[in-house]
């Protein structure tokens, strides 16, 4: 079932065109994250979604209700519009505890006494957090605040519920546990969650659902693995993953070539392309691999220096004017090197 | 659904265009009565009364006029030539150097800042006047006195020494907010502390400084007390005793004559107020490169640099703090003094036995503190529902606010009060209210609007759109947030307000001066009208309370952490 519908939101702040007709769909039970870099829109979009931001055009409906019709002059306030948002800085109310802090949606929805405590306690049992109910926001860490403000968004039982970088103010450990656990929370609610990041990892980790957005449009929406393997454009392939950007010529009906280089890949893009132009490829680091001697699609390279990471080795690697990194286990001596190319892992793009 | 969301979003706008509407007919009502009548022969109530130049012609060939215009020139300019140069000189100590004491100097400096120009030029009259106990105690030692207070010169001096704090608190604040690196670079290319100060800190500060300025010179056009006081027995008058005075030249009200000079008067002062206006777009522009990384590590003075300092800045603290409070406090207990006189001798408290029996004196000073502790809190609810109709309202609205807020302080007190005078003797459903205390806290709420306001502002900024962002996702409408959130979060910056404001309101005695009848004495305008009988125990006494309430008043708003500072 569809719980939120966005379609064709334009949106103008002070002579820029912020959103140029961005629309996608979202349902109960899944969550979709809006990645992008910063100044893609991707906030812009939230907040208008949330009503915090009046878009000059297009339509959103959320469970079914019209929220905002640009032609017809509909725009309900945020309060009107049944959401839960989660604030990059938590935004918890200072003067108030945790527990009325969490309880204040309910209040306003005239649910209080017994059954308020009742819902406020559950909630913050089930996010472990029962204990400090009467404690301030001051008075509590970083992670224990960002699971406050997803108990306020979420007791209500909001149609949507909206993330803003929900897990950018956390260090790196918590991070990837957050991750996980709201994953799970909002799959075992089954409500509708859409959640703004600019970090992939978290996009692809989290989300069933992901919208890529550059300048203000969606250039490539689908399952992480989609998106993540299948890039549709240039942007899409090279602002996911670690890369490595081949610029050559178009030396064959799927291939790219420069002095001395060449290698067998797949043509993705969307333009024709003729032999001779200017192309460039893009091949993720995780699919180049050093190898014994020449094959299929291997290239004889250069290893320049060989720079320890911790779990992995890093490889320089040139030939003439190509430079590639690439990851290994072991550590190599600098040298002549054979390394392999999959096909399928040179994705050409004109230039 | 769709159609009741749209009655909720206007419900706010609703609200916002209520409020501001309100504010602009309280404002321009009397500003606008001024500018009528001064187009007029007679009395606007006048039926008589016609449209005419006449009140033009008559003051703009007055040559009484042009000389108040020229002193008031001279005066204001003079003021600003004194504070600027020294309040910027105690910026520069307190804000950027290790001076040893300045935590408790700070709120010592500011003290000439709360008091009434009235109470003020009242001290140093009796200090410094021409029978003082300081000029007495120079004649009987050296048997001369070489001052004279009752001089251009002289209120120009005192003008700018009670102006100092003035400049202090808008130089300071830019100071603080400067890096230290630059200074310290100079200092480590080999300049001193002083050159540091000239050739460094002073540039860096420069729109502060016009600001401050600006900001005296528009004072100093619209200063009454001092002018009155020190000026009216040598027959030096400015614009805003010509206007005091211009009834008594005539005999009977000349409402019209006085309607051009204030006309003329706002003509220099709302440029002026425009010109801050602009000053401050720019320097908020500027302070925005200092960045909030700054670190202020204070400049050693080192010991002779200390002795300097201290010398320079005690120096002005009795002259500008221990002469006039020092001369009222043993006025108001001596009932004799003179060349010959121990004044241990005629130590009294008749003074205060008779401020408690003569009714319009004990009447003055419980309205005051009416007016100032009920009053400015009523002045603050009302400032603070101006500053939410105002708050992250960016449409046309917000800027006639803006414009609304910053005319008053074009208006100097005696006109606003003179103006409402005008409106409460003839709005008919007004005139009850007249002889009552409503008349005086209405003018006041309008002398107070543009400093409150400016709090009220500051506090609200400090509440992060987050938060009233979160609560609106949550469910809370517009005027519900407000209620539960912002006014929550920012009750100790209105506690804070209200204390400054309280300040305003005592010691406040121009406003009056029209207004003021039997019931509705405050003590400020008292110590105006007494002037004219010179009943200088009555004034004595009056000013000590008036000096003892305002130092209550700073107290208390010190202990809650009130923000001088914008």
């Amino acid at each position: 079932m569809t719980d939120l519908s966005v379609s064709s939101v334009e949106k103008w702040l002070g002579g820029n065109h912020i959103l140029r007709g961005a629309s996608f769909e979202a349902n109960k039970g899944t969550i979709v994250a809006l990645l992008g870099a910063s100044g893609s829109g991707k906030t812009t979009l939230l907040r208008c979604i949330a009503g915090l931001e009046q878009p000059e055009g297009g339509r959103i409906e959320i469970g079914g209700n019209v929220v905002l019709n640009a032609e017809q002059g509909i725009a309900l306030p945020p309060e009107k519009r049944n959401i839960g948002l989660v604030f990059q800085s938590y935004a918890l109310w200072p003067h108030r505890n945790v527990f009325d802090n969490v309880a204040y949606g309910l209040k306003l929805r005239g649910v209080v006494g017994e059954e308020a405590r009742v819902r406020v306690m559950a909630i913050l049992e089930k996010l472990g957090l029962g204990h400090l109910s009467e404690r301030f926001p001051d008075q509590l860490s970083g992670g224990q605040q960002q699971r406050v403000a997803i108990c306020r968004a979420l007791v209500y039982e909001p149609r949507v519920l909206l993330m803003d970088e929900p897990l950018s103010n956390l260090d790196a450990k918590l991070r990837e546990d957050a991750r996980y656990w709201i994953r799970k929370l909002i799959l075992e609610l089954g409500i509708c969650a859409i959640m703004v990041t600019h970090d992939q990892a978290e996009a692809l980790a989290m989300a069933d659902h992901v919208l890529l957005l550059e300048s203000g449009v969606i250039i490539q929406s689908g399952s992480p693995i989609e998106i993540y393997s299948q890039p549709a454009t240039f942007y899409a392939a090279d602002f996911l993953g670690a890369n490595n950007v081949l610029r050559g010529k178009l030396t064959g009906a799927g291939a790219i070539g420069g002095e001395g280089w060449s290698l067998e890949g797949v043509v993705r893009e969307t333009r024709p392309l003729a032999l001779g132009d200017e192309a460039r490829a893009v091949v993720r680091t995780e699919r180049i691999s050093i190898v014994d001697g020449p094959g299929e699609n291997h290239v004889q390279m250069q290893l320049d220096a060989c720079l320890y990471l911790g779990s992995a080795w890093e490889y320089r690697l040139t030939r003439g004017g190509l430079a590639m990194k690439a990851h290994g286990v072991q550590q190599l001596a600098p040298g002549e090197v054979w390394c392999a190319v999959p096909r399928d892992a040179v994705w050409i793009f004109g230039l | 659904m769709a159609t009741g969301g749209i009655a909720r979003r206007s419900e706010g706008q609703v609200y916002r265009v209520a409020v501001i509407a309100a504010l602009v007919l309280v404002v321009m009502t009397p500003v606008g009565l001024i500018l009528y009548q001064s187009f007029l022969d007679a009395p606007f109530f006048d039926k008589t009364a016609r449209l005419s130049l006449e009140a033009y012609d008559y003051v703009l060939t007055d040559p009484d006029f042009w000389t108040a215009l020229g002193s008031t020139a001279l005066f204001a300019v003079g003021l600003v030539a004194v504070a600027v140069p020294l309040g910027a000189m105690l910026a520069f100590l307190l804000a950027r150097t290790d001076l040893v004491g300045k935590r408790w100097l700070e709120p010592v400096a500011l003290v000439p800042m709360f008091l009434s120009s009235i109470v003020l030029a009242f001290g140093y009259t009796v200090a410094i006047g021409p029978s003082g106990f300081v000029s007495l105690w120079m004649k009987e030692t050296f048997g001369f006195k070489p001052w004279s207070i009752y001089s251009l010169g002289g209120m120009i001096l005192i003008g700018g020494l009670s102006h100092v704090p003035n400049v202090y608190l808008y130089v300071s604040s830019a100071m603080r907010s400067l890096p230290s690196d630059l200074e310290e670079a100079a200092r480590a290319a080999g300049a001193n502390i002083w050159r540091v100060s000239l050739d460094v800190t002073l540039p860096m500060v420069l729109p502060s400084l016009i600001f401050a300025a600006a900001l005296n010179l528009l004072l100093g056009f619209e200063t009454f007390g001092i002018p009155l006081v020190l000026g009216d027995p040598s027959g030096i008058v400015v614009l805003t005793t010509y206007i005091y005075k211009v009834n008594g030249i005539f005999g009977t009200p000349t409402y019209h004559v006085m309607a051009v000079v204030a006309v003329c008067l706002i003509l220099i002062t709302l440029p002026l107020v425009y010109f801050q206006r602009l000053l401050l777009r720019n320097s908020r522009r500027y302070a925005a490169v200092g960045g909030k990384g700054a670190r202020a590590t204070p400049l050693r003075l080192g010991p002779s640099g200390q002795v300097i300092a201290w010398g320079l800045i005690a120096l002005w603290l009795v002259v500008s703090v221990a002469l006039p409070i020092g001369g009222i406090t043993v006025r108001a207990f001596v009932d004799s003094w003179g060349e010959g006189v121990r004044l241990r001798d005629h130590l009294t408290l008749a003074h205060f036995a008779h401020l408690l029996d003569t009714p319009s004196l004990y009447r003055g000073i419980v309205n005051t503190l009416v007016l100032s502790v009920v009053g400015g809190a009523l002045a603050v609810a009302i400032y603070l529902a101006i500053g939410l109709a105002g708050h992250r309202n960016k449409g046309a609205s917000g800027a006639v606010l803006d414009y609304m807020v910053l005319l008053p302080r074009a208006l100097p007190g005696i006109i606003i009060g003179l103006a409402f005078f005008w409106v409460f003797l003839f709005v008919p459903f007004l005139t009850p209210f007249r002889p009552t205390l409503v008349s005086l806290f209405v003018a006041y709420t309008v002398v107070g609007l543009s400093y409150g306001l400016r709090i009220i502002q500051a506090t609200l900024m400090q509440v992060a759109p987050e938060l009233e962002e979160s609560s609106r996702t949550t469910g809370a409408s517009r005027g519900r947030t407000w209620r539960d959130t912002v006014i929550p979060i920012i009750r100790p910056g209105l506690v804070g307000a209200w204390s400054l404001i309280m300040i305003v309101f005592l010691r406040e005695y121009a406003t009056g001066v029209y207004l003021m009848g039997v019931g509705t004495e405050v003590v400020g305008t008292l110590m105006v009208s007494l002037l004219t009988s010179g009943s200088m125990d009555q004034i004595a006494a009056l000013a000590f309370l008036s000096i003892l309430f305002t130092a209550l008043g700073l107290g208390f708003a010190l202990r809650l952490g009130a923000r001088i500072h914008d």
